[in-house]
Formats: structure tokens, C-alpha cells, sequence
């Protein structure tokens, strides 16, 4: 999975755009991130105002020096960054983390976003279509009114199925059991709540099919080096600490750091306890 | 008074035998070796980096999850995940030759053999000028009871350690204790060479949607600017404690940050959490001293320590406070 050189950089915020119930699309202009950032890579913003370490989100849309971030407002940090104005300036470190890889060329990908999980999707689909690759993207939300990102993922021109939870838009159901429904795929690209990451990698092993998801945790450097962040991935797999195991240890995994040995894993080496 | 034409600016201290290039030292956990730091700052502009703790054995840590965001600081239990001394020295101590600046190892351990036994390993490795030890460990002899809780634990720990060891060698103390002079006392009465402090402050959240804590380890230590006044006030009542040399750590995010602990008596300065933030926090907080530096006309940066104590005699290149008078009420 490829990597990049992340940068601190001075950026500005050139829009902001509200999505009700709760979201935010804010775009940042930034050219050496905008023009760099791959499938499922983030940036960690600091915001002027009271401490607080870096926020990470991850990179959505980009367009020219621009790219943007797709964040609830929530806590202290993300409500400093949905209520700044455009034209302020932040600083961001990025971008940051590992990204999806590409599967062959005109091979068929299906790409399944929970929730804000549709953030890692964008940049993925964008450069599918560049790689003449057929997918499918499956967005899903609890309800109608959370499903967000649906018109942004839908320009690369690829066929963008939703689902919600309570059925009050598209398919009925959840996004595992909407994928479960599509024609096989050669590879599953996925961000999402840990429940349906966790089911999509059973389907994806039971079914023999390359699976990489992108995972969250709260991060503390953002840069990996503080083992805040860490999943337990299995022993031996190249993301993860090849160090020994002591032997009083009773745990069979090794660890690895969502921040700066993924975001992005393959199903295969994520241990889910 | 330093002009514009005068001789550079010495931002140089001294640790023990340890000469630093300036008074910044990033803090054990945030930093490493800072190879991750490296891609986007001068590490070189660090005075020196502190490692993560090494224990013996090789330790997963605490599951997670092990970091929650609190206001103005950062709540964390990582529980010294790490590779074991063994696996340090093959795989990582190789790579101390690139790091650009002096570097501290720091230790860890849940007995006193385990200390000088990974410290006594440590000694003489490329780049290593002192060793910290991270005393605010359970240890298991004494039912659990923090080494740097009680006087004569962490004494023999820091005995134990200075008679396997040439380095300097600098215990970590936590600010939760009742009284942290006679602490440092024994410290230095062990033969310390120079002691840090505040390590990270217990604390905890809870995840109000859970209903449980937030961290897998239920506790943790906080860090960040919102322990930074606790820790003014350690470094304080400890320079009228001791002589030895103080590291001053907690919560410094800026030149002005640095100048509290260097008045109140630190001789150098310990950066964490603050990294994470901003990564080029150690060059402005150097920076900023060098300023003091010439809008006091000190010739080192020793001159500042001590400075906020009444009847600090500002000798040039003394430590700075004075030892033990009546002015410890805070």
C-alpha cells in the first residue's frame, strides 16, 4: 500500500458548506496536499485557539488546490473547524497514512461507505474510474437524514446504491447485507463503523475476496509515535510490531498503529477481539 | 548586554556530564528517536530527545482504547507497549547513530533489578548522553506501590542504577504524592544527577454513552497545558529542595511556557503532548529563551533559572535557586 511524504503546511479555509442534521463539508485550500493526497489518506488540522492536539480527518473531495473534509460536529475541535470563517488560516500535517491499492485494471470493485465512512471513498473512486475499473458504491446511514456524501461519491459516474437501517431511503437494510446482494466483486474497499467493517471482512474471507478497509480510532500524534491508535492486526502481518512476545503473554496478536501503518488493512490481518 | 554585534548566544546546559545544545528536550512517549518528526521538522534543533520507555521484557501494552482527548490536554494509557531490552538493542539501538541530536534513553521497570539491569544495558549505546527513569512504574515488591511514591524506593532504585551505569542518570517523578520534597531529597541523597519532573497526572474520563470509563486501563495520565500550573508549582518546591540539575515537564506549548519552568527552576525543558500539536514548538520555545536571554543580558541560559525566587542571586552560570528557605507555602 502506497505511502506518501506528509508536509506541515499553511492552508486556508476557502468554503464552508452545512449539512444538516450535523455535518460539515469545509474545503481547505492547500496545494501540495490537494495535489498529493491518495484513497483513504488524512490530514491532522490544528486550529488556532486553546490547545487541543491536531484534529485528523480524513481527505474527501479535492479540486485544484482545494480538497475538503467530511466531519460531524461534535466535540471541542470539530465545532472550532465548523464555526471557523473562510479565509482563516490552520495548519495541516499531510497527508498522512497509508492508501487503498489499486486492483486491476478493469477489474470490478465494490466500495462500501458507512456513515461518514464515505470520506476514505471519494478519492478511491475517483482514480477507479481513471484505472478503468467497474464498482459499485454502497453508501448507508441508520436514516435518511445521515446519509451524507451520496451526491459527491455519485459525480465520478459509478452507480451509488444507499441503504438505511429504518428503510426511509433505498434499500432496507444495512450495507453488509446490500453487498452480500451484489455480484461477486474482485475486491471490497470499505470505511465505516467497526461492526460493518468486522461483517464485511467475515463475507470477504468466507467468500475468498480481497477485502481492504480503512479503520478509526482516536489518535494522539496523528504521526506514529505515540502507540495511542493501535489495532490488533495478526502476528507475523508486515503492518504490525515484529517484535517477540513475551511469555506471559496471553493476547495472540501483534499491534499495529492506525494512524501511520494504515488507515488503510486487509481483512485478512485485522484480528477482531 | 548582548547587541547585535555581540558573540552568539550560549544556549548550551549541562545535565550531569551531559552537555546540551539548548535547554529543549522532547519527553519520553512523544517523541522516540523522532524519526516520524523527522519528515517534517529539524530534529536537530532539539537540545536532546528522550526514547519510550524500555522495560525488560517485551510489553503489548494496554488495550484500547488508550487515548482520550480532555480540555486544553490529552488523557493517555499506553501501558509501555515496547519491545523488551533485547530486541532494543538489536533492532533500535542501531539506529541511534542518525538521530541528529544527544539523545536520553529512559527506563522502565517493576523491580529494582529490572531498572539497573535495562539501565546497566543502555549505558555506552551511540548517542545515549543520560538515562531517565520512568519510577512512576507499579512496583510489585512493594504491592504495587509507585517507586516514585516513596522516598526510599525510589532511593534504591536510583542507588541501584548509578552503581551499573556512567551516565547521568535522571528519575522521572510524578506529581502524585502528598509532598514531592523529601522525594527529590532521597533522589539526590541516591546520587541523582539531575531529576524531571511532572510526569503525567492520574486522571480519567467517562464515556457518558457507555456509562463506563473511556480508557481500557479505566485511568490515565493526563497531559498538556492543563497540568502545566502543577507542574510550576513541582518545579518550584523542588529547586528549594535540591541542587541537582531539574528537567521541567508538563504542558509547555510556547516560549513563555518554558520561561515559568526555567524561573522557577528548571535548568532545561521537557516537551510532550505539545509536539502533537506543533511540531515546531521546540524552535520557537528556544527562540524565545534566546530573547530572554539577550533582554536580560545572560550570558547562559542558567542565568534564567531560578529566576522567580526571592533573593535568587542570579550568579552567572549558577543552577539558579536558592536551597531550602521559608518561602516553600506556595
Amino acid at each position: 500500500m502506497p505511502t506518501t511524504s506528509p508536509q506541515l503546511q499553511l492552508a486556508t479555509i476557502t468554503s464552508r458548506e452545512y449539512r444538516p442534521p450535523g455535518f460539515w463539508c469545509v474545503s481547505i485550500r492547500c496545494p501540495d496536499i490537494a495535489r498529493t493526497a491518495g484513497p483513504a489518506q488524512y490530514v491532522a488540522l490544528d486550529l488556532p485557539g486553546g490547545f487541543a492536539v491536531r484534529l485528523p480527518l480524513g481527505i474527501f473531495t479535492v479540486k485544484g488546490d482545494d480538497f475538503t473534509v467530511l466531519f460531524q460536529e461534535w466535540g471541542e475541535r470539530t465545532t472550532r473547524l465548523a464555526h471557523a470563517a473562510v479565509g482563516d488560516s490552520l495548519t495541516c500535517i499531510g497527508p498522512l497514512g497509508n492508501q487503498f491499492s489499486p486492483p486491476k485494471r478493469s477489474g470490478h470493485a465494490i466500495l462500501a461507505g458507512g456513515g461518514l465512512g464515505v470520506a476514505a471513498l471519494w478519492l478511491l473512486a475517483r482514480d477507479l474510474r481513471a484505472h478503468d475499473v467497474k464498482a459499485n458504491i454502497v453508501i448507508g446511514a441508520r436514516s435518511a437524514d445521515r446519509l451524507v456524501g451520496v451526491r459527491d461519491l455519485a459525480r465520478h459516474g459509478f452507480d451509488v446504491e444507499v441503504c438505511t437501517d429504518d428503510g426511509s431511503a433505498g434499500f432496507a437494510g444495512t450495507v453488509v447485507e446490500k453487498v452480500r446482494a451484489l455480484r461477486r466483486p474482485d475486491v471490497i474497499y470499505a470505511c465505516g463503523p467497526r461492526a460493518m467493517l468486522r461483517a464485511l471482512c467475515d463475507h470477504a474471507e468466507r467468500e475468498g475476496i480481497d477485502c481492504q478497509i480503512s479503520m478509526e480510532e482516536t489518535f494522539g500524534c496523528s504521526l506514529g509515535t505515540c502507540w495511542g491508535c493501535v489495532v490488533p492486526v495478526r502476528r507475523g502481518s508486515a503492518q504490525g510490531t515484529s517484535y517477540p512476545r513475551a511469555s506471559e503473554e496471553a493476547r495472540d496478536y501483534d499491534l499495529a498503529r492506525v494512524c501511520a501503518d494504515g488507515t488503510v488493512f486487509h481483512a485478512k490481518d485485522v484480528v477482531w477481539v | 548586554m548582548n547587541g547585535p554585534n555581540s558573540a552568539p548566544l550560549d544556549t548550551r546546559v549541562v545535565i550531569g556530564s551531559a552537555v546540551l545544545r539548548n535547554p529543549t528536550i522532547a519527553a519520553s512517549g512523544c517523541y522516540n528517536r523522532g524519526a516520524e518528526f523527522g519528515a517534517i521538522v529539524d530534529v536537530s534543533r532539539y537540545g536532546a530527545v528522550t526514547l519510550k520507555s524500555i522495560t525488560r521484557h517485551p510489553r503489548l501494552g494496554n488495550d484500547m482504547p488508550r487515548i482520550a482527548t480532555t480540555p486544553a490536554g490529552m488523557l493517555n494509557a499506553i501501558g509501555l507497549q515496547g519491545p523488551g531490552i533485547e530486541y532494543f538493542l538489536t533492532h533500535e539501538a542501531p539506529k541511534l547513530t542518525s538521530v541528529p541530536t544527544a539523545v536520553i534513553a529512559s527506563v522502565a521497570g517493576f523491580t529494582v533489578d529490572e531498572f539497573a539491569d535495562v539501565a546497566a544495558a543502555m549505558d555506552g549505546l551511540p548517542n545515549v548522553v543520560a538515562i531517565e527513569l520512568d519510577v512512576s512504574c507499579p512496583n510489585v515488591d512493594r504491592e504495587g506501590e509507585c517507586f516514585a511514591a516513596e522516598a526510599t524506593s525510589l532511593a534504591r532504585v536510583v542507588e541501584a542504577v548509578k552503581s551499573r551505569v556512567k551516565l547521568p542518570v535522571i528519575p522521572k517523578l510524578m506529581p502524585n504524592v502528598a509532598d514531592l520534597k523529601p522525594i527529590a531529597r532521597a533522589a539526590q541523597e541516591a546520587g541523582a544527577d539531575a531529576v524531571s519532573l511532572i510526569n503525567a497526572v492520574r486522571g480519567m474520563v467517562i464515556d457518558v454513552v457507555r456509562a463506563r470509563p473511556m480508557l481500557a486501563n479505566r485511568s490515565g495520565g493526563l497531559t498538556g497545558p492543563a497540568i502545566r500550573p502543577i507542574a510550576v508549582h513541582a518545579i518550584w518546591e523542588v529547586a528549594q529542595t535540591i541542587t541537582i540539575p531539574i528537567i521541567g515537564i508538563g504542558g509547555v506549548e510556547k516560549g513563555s511556557d518554558a520561561l515559568e519552568f526555567l524561573f522557577a527552576g528548571a535548568t532545561a525543558i521537557g516537551i510532550g503532548t505539545a509536539n502533537f500539536r506543533d511540531p515546531l514548538v521546540h524552535v520557537k520555545v528556544t527562540e524565545a529563551i534566546e530573547l530572554e536571554m539577550q533582554r536580560r543580558g545572560a550570558s547562559s541560559v542558567g542565568q534564567l533559572t531560578g529566576l522567580a525566587h526571592p533573593g535568587f542571586a542570579g550568579k552567572p552560570g549558577a543552577r539558579g535557586a536558592p536551597v531550602a528557605t521559608k518561602e516553600t507555602q506556595a
